[in-house]
C-alpha cells in the first residue's frame, strides 16, 4: 500500500509538473586527453568522474557527463548519446559501475543495462528483459549481477549476467526492492530496502546462502578498510491507518549498521534520533576513515571509529545524490533542480569547503570516479 | 486568432447539422462582456471535416495554442500564450469542465464533434470565468437545432493505423422543442511505424501500445415552456480506455481508463428585470490509471449552480451579475478518505457601448475558497472603431486583466502534502491590438489582425521536495510572457468558387523572472513553449467540390527549463477532399483526406513517436 501511494504520488507529481523533457547534443568544451600518450584508449581514458544524470522518469533522457581532472577543463555532458550517433542513454539512469575496460549503465525504466566501453563509451551490448533493474556489480570478467525490483510489492530478485555473452544466465529471488549489492571475498550482499534483512549469495553456487536481519529499510553499502560493510538503512514510513499522513508513531527511524563479513552478522547498529528525515547518501572516503551521508538536509562526517552516531556537520546542506571522491576525498553533491532543467553538481573539500559548482544533466543522481 | 470567423453573409453552406448561434446585440455571447480581446471560433468547415479528431487535434492545427501529447494515445496537455496546463480552462456551456483533481483537461479525450460551437478566447478571463483562465478559455456549447423537423446525420469513417469513427446524430424540432441525440465510436489502433531513436541504428518498429477505443454521447433538450421561459437540459458523456504509448526506449505497459459524466439543467426566463439565467450541473469524472506496479483511481463528483441576471438597456449597456458555487467530493487514492470542498464566486460584468464606434467592458470576479481566498479579478477592455472609409474598418483594442487560479484537490488533500501557506497563482495581463476589415458587400471579406501582450503569473504553484524530501506543492516563480499575434483572414465568393484562407503567426516568449532560492532556470524560455507557431488554412468550394489544406509549422521548443535540448520544428500538412452529392433533401458527403501528406517526422513531446502519412476516407449522410 505504501508503495502504491508513493508510486501514485510519483505519478500525480510527475502529471502535475510534466517535467519531462529530452536531451540532445548540445556540446560543451571537448576533452581532450594526452593524445600523444600511446596508452590512450579513447576520451575518457583519462582522470576524472561520471555524472550520474538520471533525467525524467518516463522519458529516455537520462545521460552521463564526465569531468576531467585536469585544469582548464569544463564538463562534457551527453558523452554517451555523443559516442553513439545521438542514441538516448535510457529512462531514469539509476547507475553505473567501471569494470576493467567497460562500463556497465543500469536504466531502470528501460529495462535494460548499456555495456559501453570505458574509454569511448560506445555501446557493446545491450542487457535487456530485466524488470525495474536497480545496481549492478560484477564478480570477475565472466559473471556479473544485477538487483532488480521486478515490481512494487513483490519479492526482487538478482539476475545473474554471463559477462561473455551478457546473457542472463539465472535469477534468484531475494527480499522486496532489492536496491544496493556488493561483493566481498566471494560473497555477494544485497540490500532488501522494502523489508529488513540482507540476502547474502554464494558466487560460486548463485544460491542465497543466508538472510541477515537488519534495521528497517536497508538500501546502502559501502565497504570500509577491514572486514566491516557499513550498511545504511532507511527506516520504514507507515502510514496512518485514515492515509491523513505519516504515522509518526509507527515509522522507523533509520540507521547505520556494521556488518561484519566475518561473520555475516551485524555488529553494531547506530540508530537516528528521528523518524522524520530519511539518511541517505553513504559514501566512504579512499582513506577509509571517513563515512559521509545525509541527514536532516545536512552532510555529516562519521569517523568510522566512532562508537555512536556523529554530530559533525561539514556541509549545511543534504544533496540529492553525494560520493566522496577516494583519491582526494573531495566531496560530490548534487541538486535536481526539481528534474525541470539541468540539475547543479557541487564540489567540497573533505572540510566542507565548496570548491567548485556547475550544471550537469536532468537530475544528476551519482558520481562514478575514473 | 486563425479561425475563419463565419460571419452571417458568409455562413458556411453545410449549416443543417450545426449553426453558429444567432449574433446577438453585442455580439456572439462570448464576446459581449469581453470587449478587446480575442475570440475566435473553429470554423464548422473545419469541424465537419476532422469531426473525428480530439479538441487537441483541432486546436494544435488551428490556433496559436501548442500541444504537447504523450504520443497519439496519450494526455495531450495545452500551452496558451505561453502558460500551463491547468492556466487554461475548458467551459461547457459556461461551466468549467476542467478535473479538479489536476486542474486541467485532458484535450484528447474531448471529441470534436457533438457541439454548437467552439470559441477560444485568448489571453486572461479570470473575471468571466474564474479560476485558471489565465492564458485562455476553450469554450464549448451545446448545439442549437434551428428550424423545423427532424435532422439525421450518419457517419462512417476508416483509415490508416487501424482507425475507424462512427459518428450519428438525430434531432428534432418543432417551434416550442428541442432535441438531438449523439453517439459517436472511435477505435483506433494506432499501430504506425516510427524509427525507434533509442536503438541501434534507429530501426523501424511499429507502435504496440498505442490502441485506444473511445465513444461518447450527447442529449440536448430544449424546451420554450411560455414566450418568455424555457428550459434546457444537457447531458454528455465521454469514455477512453487507451494504452499510454510509452517513450522510445521507456517501459511499456501503462493504461487510463476516463469516464467523464457531465449533466445540466438551464433554466432561462426573461422579465422587467432582464434575463434569469440559472445553470445547475452534475459531473462525475472517474480516472483509473494502471502501470505494473501501481492502480490508481481518482473519482470525483462535482455539483455546480450558477445563476446569472442580464439586465440589458437598448443597445447601449448591459450588466450581468452572478453567482457561482461548486461542491466538490473527491475520492483518490492519494487522498486520506474522501474529500470534500466548496468554492464560490460572485462576479459582475458590464458592457457599455456609449457610441456606435466604442465598446467597452468592466468584469469583477472575487472567489471564495476554503484557506486560499484570491485577490478580486478585475477586467477592463476596450474595441474603438476608428476609422470607417468605404470598405475599409479599422478597430482599436486593448484591455488589462487579472487571473488567478486556486490550488487543485490534489494541492490540498493529497497525503502528506497539503500547503496551508500555498497562495492561488495571480496573473495580469495586457494587451492591445489592431484590427482591419476589408468588406466588399458578400463578395469579400479580408480581416487582418494584429496583438501584442504582456503577462505576469505570480506564485506559479509547483510541486518540489521540501528539505526533508517530501514533495508539496510552493509557490515557487513568477513567469512573464509576452507576445505577438497576427493573422489574416479572407473569404471571397467569385460566382460558383468560394475561396477561404486563413493565415496566422504567433511569437511566444515566456520566461521564469524569479525563482526559489537558487534554484529553477532564470530568463530561459519555458519548456514546451516554442517561440514560433505559424499556421495557414485554405478553403476552396466549387459546385459541390470542397478542397480544404491545413498546414502547421511549429518552431523549436525546448525540452527542459535549461534550454540545453529541444525538438526540431516541424511542418505538418493535412489536406482533404470531398463532395457532395445531392439526393432530393439529402446529401451525401464523401471525403477522403490524408494527414501529414508530407510524411514529416515531428514529435511534440520528446520521444512520443508521431504518425507519418495517412488516409482516411469518410462518408456522411445527412438528412435534410
Amino acid at each position: 500500500m505504501k508503495r502504491t501511494l508513493l508510486r501514485g504520488f510519483y505519478t500525480a507529481a510527475l502529471l502535475l509538473t510534466s517535467t519531462f523533457a529530452f536531451t540532445s547534443c548540445d556540446e560543451t568544451e571537448d576533452v581532450s586527453p594526452d593524445i600523444n600518450n600511446s596508452k590512450v584508449r579513447g576520451l575518457y581514458d583519462q582522470k576524472g568522474v561520471f555524472i550520474l544524470n538520471e533525467g525524467n522518469f518516463g522519458t529516455p533522457n537520462g545521460s552521463i557527463s564526465f569531468l576531467s581532472d585536469s585544469t582548464g577543463h569544463q564538463v562534457k555532458n551527453n558523452i554517451f548519446s555523443t559516442a553513439n550517433e545521438q542514441r538516448p542513454l535510457g529512462d531514469v539512469v539509476q547507475s553505473m559501475v567501471l569494470h576493467d575496460t567497460l562500463a556497465y549503465i543500469v536504466a531502470n525504466n528501460s529495462n535494460k543495462i548499456e555495456v559501453v566501453h570505458a574509454f569511448t563509451f560506445k555501446t557493446i551490448a545491450v542487457i535487456e528483459g530485466l524488470k525495474q533493474p536497480r545496481f549492478f556489480a560484477a564478480l570477475d570478467g565472466n559473471k556479473g549481477y544485477v538487483t532488480e525490483w521486478v515490481a512494487y510489492g513483490s519479492t526482487g530478485r538478482v539476475s545473474v549476467i554471463d559477462l561473455k555473452t551478457n546473457a542472463v544466465l539465472k535469477t534468484i529471488t531475494v527480499g522486496e526492492m532489492p536496491e544496493q549489492l556488493l561483493i566481498v571475498n566471494g560473497k555477494l550482499y544485497v540490500t532488501n530496502s522494502g523489508g529488513n534483512t540482507i540476502s547474502v549469495i554464494n558466487t560460486t553456487t548463485d544460491a542465497v546462502a543466508s538472510t541477515v536481519p537488519t534495521a528497517d529499510g536497508p538500501s546502502e553499502l559501502v565497504q570500509g578498510k577491514d572486514q566491516y560493510i557499513w550498511v545504511l538503512s532507511a527506516g520504514k514510513v507507515v502510514y496512518k491507518d485514515d492515509w491523513s499522513g505519516i504515522d509518526y508513531t509507527k515509522t522507523t527511524p533509520g540507521s547505520l549498521s556494521k556488518l561484519n563479513t566475518a561473520t555475516s552478522a551485524i555488529d553494531a547498529t547506530f540508530t537516528f534520533p528521528g523518524n522524520q528525515s530519511i539518511p541517505k547518501n553513504l559514501t566512504i572516503n579512499g582513506l577509509g576513515d571517513k563515512l559521509y551521508f545525509n541527514y536532516e538536509n545536512k552532510t555529516f562526517m562519521q569517523p568510522v571509529t566512532a562508537g555512536g552516531l556523529s554530530n559533525t556537520v561539514i556541509i549545511n546542506r543534504g544533496f540529492y545524490g553525494m560520493e566522496a571522491d577516494p583519491e582526494t576525498g573531495n566531496i560530490f553533491g548534487s541538486d535536481n533542480n526539481n528534474f525541470s532543467g539541468d540539475g547543479t553538481v557541487f564540489i567540497y573539500n573533505s572540510d566542507g569547503v565548496k570548491l567548485k559548482e556547475f550544471k550537469a544533466g536532468i537530475g544528476p543522481n551519482g558520481f562514478v570516479f575514473n | 486568432m486563425l479561425a475563419i470567423v463565419a460571419l452571417p453573409a458568409l455562413a458556411q453552406q453545410d449549416t443543417a447539422a450545426y449553426q453558429l448561434r444567432s449574433v446577438e446585440v453585442f455580439g456572439k455571447p462570448a464576446e459581449v462582456y469581453a470587449a478587446g480581446s480575442r475570440v475566435t471560433t473553429i470554423d464548422s468547415a473545419y469541424r465537419q471535416t476532422y469531426n473525428s479528431s480530439s479538441l487537441a487535434d483541432a486546436l494544435q492545427a488551428r490556433t496559436p495554442v501548442y500541444f504537447k501529447s504523450y504520443g497519439v494515445s496519450g494526455l495531450s496537455s495545452v500551452s496558451f500564450r505561453g502558460t500551463n496546463a491547468s492556466q487554461t480552462v475548458v467551459l461547457w456551456n459556461g461551466l468549467n469542465i476542467g478535473l479538479p483533481t489536476l486542474g486541467q483537461s485532458d484535450f484528447s479525450t474531448l471529441p470534436l464533434s457533438g457541439f454548437g460551437d467552439i470559441a477560444v478566447q485568448s489571453g486572461s478571463a479570470g473575471a468571466a470565468y474564474g479560476s485558471g483562465a489565465i492564458g485562455g478559455a476553450v469554450l464549448l456549447s451545446s448545439p442549437n437545432y434551428n428550424g423545423k423537423g427532424f435532422g439525421l446525420e450518419l457517419q462512417q469513417e476508416a483509415g490508416s493505423f487501424g482507425r475507424y469513427f462512427s459518428n450519428g446524430n438525430i434531432n428534432y424540432s418543432s417551434g416550442k422543442l428541442q432535441l438531438g441525440l449523439g453517439a459517436y465510436l472511435r477505435n483506433a489502433e494506432n499501430d504506425f511505424t516510427y524509427k525507434d531513436l533509442s536503438r541501434f541504428g534507429k530501426p523501424k518498429r511499429t507502435e504496440e501500445h498505442a490502441a485506444q477505443k473511445q465513444y461518447g454521447f450527447t442529449q440536448n433538450l430544449n424546451w420554450q415552456l411560455a414566450a418568455n421561459t424555457k428550459i434546457g437540459l444537457h447531458g454528455w458523456y465521454t469514455f477512453a480506455d487507451r494504452e499510454l504509448q510509452p517513450a522510445m526506449g521507456s517501459a511499456s505497459g501503462a493504461e487510463q481508463l476516463d469516464k467523464n459524466l457531465r449533466l445540466m439543467t438551464q433554466l432561462e426566463h426573461e422579465s422587467d428585470w432582464g434575463k434569469t439565467d440559472v445553470k445547475l450541473a452534475y459531473f462525475k469524472d472517474f480516472l483509473n490509471y494502471t502501470n505494473s506496479s501501481l492502480n490508481s483511481v481518482a473519482d470525483v463528483q462535482t455539483y455546480q449552480l450558477q445563476t446569472e441576471q442580464t439586465y440589458t438597456k437598448g443597445e447601449n449597456w448591459s450588466l450581468r451579475g452572478g453567482v457561482n458555487l461548486q461542491h466538490f467530493i473527491a475520492e483518490n487514492d492519494g487522498y486520506a478518505g474522501t474529500k470534500q470542498e466548496n468554492r464560490a464566486a460572485v462576479f459582475a460584468l458590464f458592457r457599455y457601448d456609449p457610441t456606435e464606434t466604442l465598446d467597452l467592458s468592466l468584469n469583477l470576479r472575487q472567489a471564495f475558497v476554503e484557506d486560499y481566498n484570491p485577490a478580486p479579478t478585475p477586467a477592463l477592455g476596450f474595441n474603438w472603431k476608428f476609422y470607417q472609409h468605404e470598405q475599409h474598418q479599422l478597430f482599436l483594442k486593448g484591455n488589462v486583466s487579472g487571473s488567478y487560479r486556486v490550488p487543485t484537490l490534489n494541492d490540498r488533500f493529497w497525503t502528506g502534502a497539503g500547503n496551508p501557506d500555498l497562495k492561488p497563482e495571480q496573473g495580469w495581463s495586457e494587451e492591445a491590438g489592431l484590427r482591419h476589415l476589408f468588406i466588399v458587400g458578400n463578395t469579400l471579406l479580408l480581416e487582418t489582425e494584429a496583438t501584442a501582450y504582456h503577462m505576469l503569473i505570480d506564485d506559479w504553484i509547483q510541486w518540489a521536495p521540501n528539505p526533508t524530501g517530501l514533495w508539496r506543492p510552493v509557490n515557487l516563480q513568477k513567469v512573464r510572457a509576452m507576445g505577438i499575434e497576427l493573422s489574416h483572414q479572407l473569404t471571397a465568393t467569385i460566382g460558383n468558387l468560394k475561396l477561404t484562407g486563413s493565415a496566422g503567426y504567433t511569437y511566444t516568449s515566456s520566461e521564469q523572472v524569479e525563482v526559489y532560492e537558487g534554484q529553477g532556470d532564470k530568463g530561459n524560455q519555458l519548456m514546451y513553449v516554442p517561440l514560433h507557431k505559424g499556421v495557414l488554412a485554405t478553403g476552396i468550394n466549387y459546385k459541390n467540390w470542397q478542397l480544404h489544406t491545413d498546414l502547421n509549422y511549429t518552431g523549436e521548443r525546448y525540452t527542459t527549463n535549461s534550454e540545453t535540448s529541444h525538438l526540431d520544428s516541424f511542418i505538418l500538412v493535412n489536406v482533404a477532399l470531398s463532395k457532395q452529392l445531392q439526393f432530393r433533401k439529402s446529401r451525401l458527403v464523401v471525403a477522403f483526406r490524408s494527414d501529414n501528406i508530407t510524411n514529416e517526422v515531428y514529435l511534440t513531446m520528446a520521444y512520443h513517436a508521431m504518425p507519418l502519412r495517412g488516409y482516411t476516407l469518410s462518408l456522411r449522410f445527412l438528412i435534410p
